[in-house]
């Protein structure tokens, strides 16, 4: 195969960027991964690959033999609960919002739609200590449910635009005739709008989800409890004393970086076009 | 089956009225066909009709009873859309039968209609494929499955042959024809094509600005219009009309134009003086025989062949006349030739009101 | 009521409910907590203030401009189609689709002066001892500035990616023809077509970066001596100080940049 200079020269300014883009974009992650099959001391070596790479680390957090992992099983499965219920009560809300928005044109929809994009574009920071007070005041602080109705709240815009513009994209003409064939709101919801949203839903319910599993300040500013907070919590609690087992925090750091990028190329189909298309529109 | 009656329907959107004041009734069985140039109200009028639409003022009532309170699902009706609006995600057969799952009617009954109404408009071949599979055509023969497995009171049809191509529309007219005639069940039909109203039609009624400009068989309303509007509106190539002034002297009647044209005018139409409005259809125009008295001559401007018929443009005085003639006459453009007007063909309207004068 | 607008009413309250309880109410309490003028007057005093003022503008302007630049030409690198490069794309996605917590820690991990990873490679390759990246104020917001530029570069390469997709190819083939270079192409074709997704995206991303709280307090804690912090964190701070009513005062002096911001984003967006 004879290689022409021009496309030879032009492969090597490719792979000129693509070197450094894949080294960039690995290396925080190669280093988690280091740490967690690195022995204790050698681990501190600052070598690029251990002498003896061992799972032996994965062995102690699976059985919570440290101190700072004596509820690691709890703190995971706090995660993934109040993951998986964000992802649902936001479903919940925010799809029941956009078919009454969108399908029933019900008044004062354009209002509510314009104050969830007021909501969506705030910094959820600047919203983390009034949170905070909030949740206080209605003595739900140290509940899971604090969590779970805050992260509610920061995910639910987002998602009643993604799905309002999806079902602005549906003909209007289906709803009139299943209004005629004699379908009640709730059957026209039920039968038609839900499974023509199937594929947005998806891609909400996860959004909502990862949003909740991948949150930190709100989880650490409303929980405090060793047994309640989320494993993110959990991993920054870690930072609180100098000798603590650094190389015990990656490989939990790592088990906990592993659902949500399970997930994204589980669902890579619905996330990126569904998610980013709203943006564009912009 | 049943009667559709509409008393003084008016419908404002925000603020502007765009329905003003319409009545009519729809016999028992009827086939009606509402036609009208785009934003006559029409379609409007049959939304009303459906449910989709408040009625702002005045009744509607199906089989005597008003409706107007009355949500869709309850009038026993059905209705095929422009688009079809056909479910994506459910087939053929389910699209079908969904409005009967909704009334969780048994499933052998629901079985059964949705076989005859499969077999009534050859779709059992398609019942278990998706809307995307078939054509055009092939959703629309769905959408009316759709309508007949109700069973309805009344059929409603918003234009539903407006995204079809010319040889298929013709083709579904036909077939919408013969269903009515099997089923014969009430249908109001929406169009703004006049040849799918004047084909179709027991009745028509013409719309324009939201009001009624008339109600009659296809013939009546070809026969004797009774304005203007109707007139241009129905038939064909569109009725010549030319403005002029009628002339009554010694028994002898003529209208003329502004030129010095002098239109032949048989009948008591029109008092001597009166300014009218002179319409005379392209088919009820010949060329004169050749020294022809009380002809009106003119000059050749276009000749079309169709085959079967010719169709003329000529020139006279300041107006552009269409003359549709049968055979292949001998013309050419350039040609100064006598057009014949068959007397009794002629329709005289006043000019200011537009409104038809004499019988 | 028709039944349709009673459902409709129904099926909106959720989202109401949530709105006022869980926005409205905390908004409120949050301007009443910043109500006092003396609560201005002491943050203009305090200098921990002022300098985390400085360094917000720097990570904007900085980390926006750089990070935006950076996914402008990575965008144009990520829709050549070589197979390679598709496989890239996959692992491109990585720091944006794994939670931050991990990562940041793992650069935290990585930074430390004595035994990271960075400093024990530079030990290797020169003999001397690297620099102390998270203690020196400098290099510790450089550091946090690149690591939101890390988290958050694949989103909007992602966004310019699809903008440039939707440019027709025909264009470049014209342009081909007419003997354009590849930058009179990117000027002439690319540049115009992707204006707009630019502008918006940069304002968007200024939102979304003043509230970046992750990428500073994990790495730094907004030290060395409060001397990293940026507005995001200064509320928790002023808030383990017990001084509430700074926090929110603090957030207050955000809102003339912020406001515009959001009205411009609303203006684009609800059209």
């Amino acid at each position: 195969m004879k290689l022409s200079w021009r496309s030879a020269s032009r492969e090597a300014k490719l792979l000129l960027i693509g070197i450094p883009v894949l080294l960039w974009t690995m290396l925080p992650i190669y280093h988690l991964f280091l740490f967690a099959i690195s022995p204790k001391d050698s681990a501190f070596a600052g070598k690029l690959w251990p002498d003896h790479p061992t799972l032996h680390n994965f062995e102690v957090v699976f059985r919570e033999q440290h101190y700072y992992l004596s509820h690691f099983w709890l703190q995971l499965w706090n995660s993934f609960l109040i993951a998986v219920t964000v992802g649902i009560l936001t479903l919940l809300v925010a799809t029941g919002a956009a078919f009454a928005i969108s399908r029933l044109r019900v008044r004062g929809g354009r209002l509510v739609m314009n104050l969830a994009l007021f909501t969506y574009f705030i910094p959820a920071a600047f919203l983390a200590v009034p949170m905070y007070k909030t949740m206080s005041t209605y003595g739900l602080l140290n509940n899971q449910w604090a969590l779970i109705l805050a992260m509610v709240t920061i995910a639910a815009p987002y998602s009643i635009w993604v799905l309002k513009q999806a079902s602005d994209k549906l003909p209007y003409e289906l709803d009139e005739a299943a209004k005629i064939d004699g379908a009640s709101p709730l059957q026209l919801f039920r039968l038609v709008y839900l499974p023509l949203m199937m594929p947005s839903l998806v891609a909400i319910g996860t959004y909502a989800l990862l949003l909740a599993w991948n949150e930190y300040l709100y989880a650490f500013l409303l929980l405090s409890n060793d047994k309640q907070i989320t494993l993110a919590v959990a991993l920054g609690n870690f930072l609180a004393a100098d000798d603590s087992p650094w190389e015990l925090l990656m490989t939990v750091g790592l088990i906990y970086a592993l659902p949500p990028a399970a997930i994204y190329y589980a669902f890579k189909r619905y996330m990126v076009g569904g998610l980013t298309a709203g943006a564009v529109k912009a | 089956m049943a009667s559709v009656s509409f008393q003084s329907i008016e419908k404002t959107f925000g603020s502007t009225k765009v329905i003003h004041g319409i009545g009519f009734d729809i016999h028992d069985g009827e086939f009606m066909v509402l036609v009208g140039p785009s934003g006559c109200g029409k379609s409007t009028l049959l939304r009303m009709l459906a449910g989709l639409e408040e009625i702002s003022g005045g009744t509607i009532a199906i089989d005597g009873k008003v409706v107007n309170e009355m949500e869709s699902k309850d009038r026993d009706i059905a209705m095929v859309f422009q688009s079809y609006a056909l479910y994506p995600h459910m087939t053929v057969a389910a699209n079908m039968a969904f409005s009967l799952k909704l009334r969780k009617a048994d499933p052998k009954t629901i079985e059964e209609r949705v076989a005859k109404a499969a077999k009534i408009l050859n779709l059992d071949p398609y019942l278990q494929r998706y809307p995307r599979e078939l054509s055009g055509g092939q959703r629309q023969r769905v959408a009316m499955g759709r309508a007949i497995v109700r069973d309805p009171k009344v059929f409603l049809f918003d234009e539903p042959l407006s995204n079809l191509d010319a040889k298929l529309r013709v083709a579904m007219r036909g077939e919408i024809k013969a269903l009515h005639q099997r089923l014969k069940t009430t249908t109001v039909y929406v169009t703004h094509d006049q040849v799918e109203a004047m084909t179709m039609a027991d009745r028509i009624v013409v719309m324009h600005d939201g009001r009624v400009e008339q109600i009659g068989t296809p013939l009546e309303l070809y026969d004797r219009p009774s304005n203007l509007f109707v007139a241009q509106f129905i038939g064909s190539p569109a009725m010549n009309v030319i403005e002029g002034t009628v002339r009554r002297a010694n028994g002898a009647a003529h209208v003329d134009t502004a030129k010095g044209v002098k239109w032949p005018l048989a009948g008591a139409a029109g008092a001597d003086g009166q300014q009218v409005a002179y319409g005379i259809r392209p088919e009820h125009l010949s060329l004169a025989a050749k020294g022809a008295s009380g002809s009106v001559p003119g000059e050749v401007v276009v000749v079309e062949p169709t085959g079967a018929e010719t169709e003329l443009v000529v020139q006279v005085g300041d107006e552009q006349i269409v003359l549709v003639t049968h055979g292949r006459p001998v013309v050419n453009p350039g040609d100064r030739i006598g057009l014949t007007v068959e007397p009794a063909m002629v329709h005289v309207f006043d000019r200011s009101t537009g409104q038809r004068i004499g019988g | 009521m028709s039944p349709w607008q009673a459902w409709g009413a129904i099926m909106l309250a959720p989202y109401v409910l949530v709105f006022l309880v869980f926005v409205v109410y905390p908004i409120c309490y949050g301007l009443f907590l910043a109500r006092h003028p003396a609560s201005y007057v002491k943050l203009a005093d305090d200098p921990v203030f002022t300098r985390s003022v400085v360094n917000t503008l720097i990570f904007l302007v900085v980390g926006i401009n750089l990070k935006m630049l950076v996914a402008l030409c990575l965008s144009g690198f990520f829709v050549q189609t070589r197979t390679w490069i598709k496989w890239l794309s996959l692992l491109f996605i990585l720091p944006w689709a794994v939670p931050s917590i991990p990562t940041i820690l793992s650069v935290r991990f990585m930074l430390n002066p004595e035994w990271g990873l960075v400093n024990s490679v530079i030990f290797r390759l020169t003999g001397a001892d690297g620099p102390n990246w998270l203690n020196e104020p400098p290099l510790a917001l450089s550091m946090a500035i690149l690591m939101h530029i890390w988290k958050s570069l694949p989103f909007w390469t992602l966004i310019l990616i699809a903008g440039r997709l939707a440019i027709p190819g025909e264009l470049y083939e014209a342009a081909s023809v007419d003997g354009a270079s590849s930058w009179q192409k990117f000027k002439a074709i690319t540049w115009p077509s992707l204006q707009t997704l630019y502008l918006t995206s940069t304002i968007l991303s200024m939102i979304w970066t003043l509230g970046d709280f992750n990428s500073v307090y994990l790495l730094t804690g907004g030290g060395p001596a409060d001397l990293t912090h940026v507005l995001a964190t200064l509320g928790i701070r002023y808030l383990r100080l017990d001084q509430v009513d700074l926090s929110m005062a603090a957030i207050v002096c955000a809102l003339p940049l912020v406001l515009p911001l959001v009205y411009f984003m609303m203006k684009r967006l609800s059209k």
